[in-house]
């Protein structure tokens, strides 16, 4: 069957086809980013003419995407240490819980993120009007955490279920407390898988659309936002809006093949929706 | 239980589930209550109860007709493809052939492409007459120039494509999984039957994997609505309520009519069919695989 001409033509096809249907969008946007305004509505297209980064320093320059783009790596991080503040602990003890219990819990975690988010955006929007914190960083943290916590708990808590359990009870006999064990014994021994956890939390904040959308106006505005900034309503400027584009992937494509394995679960169980 | 012995205190989970709870409960308590009262934003001493008003007003509003079907094609369609496209892809995968394997990972990139700038990504590739599609299209002599979202079919099947474009690759990850646990001795055997490569696929593959492709589903469904940053890049809805999901119709009601309250009744009915709608399927695929 491995000498099989049909398994080698139906596997270069088939992949030859989806690397032209997934990467070409982005490729496209890669190249118009590297454009110069005169060849971006050449006709017949080009793929590329004479490489300029012209668009990228323009938007460096631009105040407002500049910004931006420190307050999406303010936010995300933030929602990373507040998640994982909460989370490493909680999932610790949920892997800790028996069996039942532990069972519940997770379901029960799971459940809540069956919902689709859209649901949660008029209370959200609403409660922060009440409190004054519409337009800042910490209302974004505080929905991007509630959104990562269930991922964040799901994740962690099957890390620490790898953690041998003869090692922990070897310190709890030498006397550590729970905490203890926590701290000196299980989270370094997890920490590869703590930091996917993270790597995911991350993407999935700096992906957000939908609340720092409706939540922020000037000040705490994020890139996946600001990016909107390029495409007014009347004559895009899409050299722009390519180079933003391509800003925006840059930490996704450093990121993503450290967590390639658990990114599957984390878009069907834990990063926003619509 | 051997682990007694370390005492897990409770005050480790509750932080965070509480939190979760609080932030979860509450929001989706606070929407159900605003859908049956009479709310404006610039009065809100003025609240009054209304009852179910607002849901008996969707039976009048055509809008939200149109929203309803839209969104059964925006789940159907793209879960539907995503799985044929997606089996398509890891059966081609699996195979760990020379020059592919590198696939497997690459693939993943639109899967983990923030939305809003896969919206953007899409609306540059389809710029009629000099965006990507053009350009590729004039590699086979076509001078392609159609204006993709300008046409009510066309803008709701491109946005269908998009929403395959970033489900595919996580499906194909799933499914892959699922078929790289199939042990190698059941192709061998074939194999040794005299099977040909294509048979083990028809006969083999896809049978195991086709109890995974229910479970994808569901995760899928619930998942595919998630365009709606893509939408709001891609099309705004358009043309004339073409590619206007429910949820994009009630973001619009609440934020540019400021019609909370009838928002809120749209978000739960969706909200509702969407969560029961799964329920249901998830049942109905474990009770088979009980029965048979």
């Amino acid at each position: 069957m491995h000498r099989d001409l049909g398994r080698y033509i139906y596997g270069y096809v088939i992949c030859a086809a989806f690397a032209l249907f997934l990467f070409s969008p982005i490729l496209w946007t890669l190249s118009t980013s590297l454009k110069q305004p005169t060849e971006m509505f050449q006709w017949p297209p080009v793929i590329v003419g004479e490489p300029s980064i012209q668009h990228y320093t323009a938007i460096i320059a631009d105040k407002d995407f500049s910004s931006a783009l420190i307050n999406s790596i303010v936010v995300s991080c933030s929602t990373i240490v507040v998640t994982m503040a909460l989370s490493v602990p909680a999932a610790f003890g949920i892997s800790h819980l028996q069996k039942t219990s532990m069972r519940r819990l997770l379901t029960l975690v799971l459940a809540l993120r069956a919902a689709p988010a859209m649901i949660y955006i008029i209370p959200y929007f609403l409660f922060f009007r009440q409190v004054d914190l519409v337009d800042t960083k910490i209302a974004l943290i505080i929905v991007n955490t509630m959104f990562a916590i269930p991922l964040a708990i799901w994740y962690l808590s099957s890390f620490f279920d790898q953690v041998p359990r003869e090692i922990e009870e070897a310190a709890i006999i030498d006397g550590a407390s729970t905490l203890q064990v926590m701290t000196l014994i299980s989270i370094p021994i997890a920490r590869s898988g703590i930091l996917a956890t993270a790597i995911l939390v991350f993407i999935g904040s700096w992906n957000e659309f939908l609340f720092a959308l409706t939540l922020t106006r000037d000040n705490a505005k994020t890139a996946a936002v600001a990016i909107l900034n390029f495409m007014p309503f009347e004559g895009t400027d899409w050299g722009k809006a390519a180079a933003a584009c391509v800003l925006m992937l840059v930490p996704i494509v450093v990121f993503v093949p450290f967590v390639k394995k658990y990114v599957a679960g984390s878009t069907t169980t834990g990063s926003v929706k619509g | 239980m051997a682990y007694s012995r370390l005492n897990v205190s409770w005050a480790l989970v509750t932080p965070a589930i509480g939190f979760l709870c609080l932030a979860t409960f509450v929001p989706i308590a606070a929407v159900v209550a605003l859908s049956f009262v009479d709310f404006n934003i610039a009065f809100p001493g003025k609240t009054t109860f209304i009852g179910i008003y607002n849901y008996t007003r969707f039976l009048s509003d055509g809008r939200f007709i149109n929203a309803a079907f839209v969104t059964f094609a925006l789940v159907v369609m793209p879960v539907a493809l995503q799985l044929l496209c997606g089996l398509a892809l890891a059966l081609a995968l699996k195979e760990k052939l020379i020059g592919t394997r590198w696939m497997r990972a690459a693939s993943l990139l639109p899967s983990v492409v923030p939305p809003a700038v896969g919206g953007i990504v899409w609306k540059l590739f389809v710029i009629p007459g000099v965006g990507g599609l053009s350009y590729f299209a004039s590699f086979f002599g076509h001078n392609f120039d159609a204006d993709l979202l300008g046409g009510k079919a066309s803008a709701l099947a491109t946005v269908i494509i998009v929403s395959v474009w970033f489900g595919v690759p996580i499906v194909a990850l799933l499914l892959l999984s699922s078929l790289d646990s199939i042990p190698g001795e059941i192709y061998e055997a074939a194999s040794l039957d005299g099977a040909s490569w294509a048979q083990a696929q028809r006969y083999i593959s896809i049978p195991l994997v086709l109890p995974a492709m229910g479970a994808v589903a569901v995760f899928q469904a619930l998942e595919v609505l998630g365009i709606f940053p893509v939408i709001f890049v891609l099309t705004g809805g358009g043309p004339a309520g073409a590619t206007e999901p429910l949820n994009f119709y009630a973001f619009l009601t609440a934020f540019t009519y400021l019609d909370l309250d009838y928002a809120a009744s749209i978000l739960v009915a969706f909200t509702a069919t969407i969560v029961g709608a799964c329920f249901w399927f998830v049942r109905r695929i474990s009770a088979g695989r009980v029965g048979g």
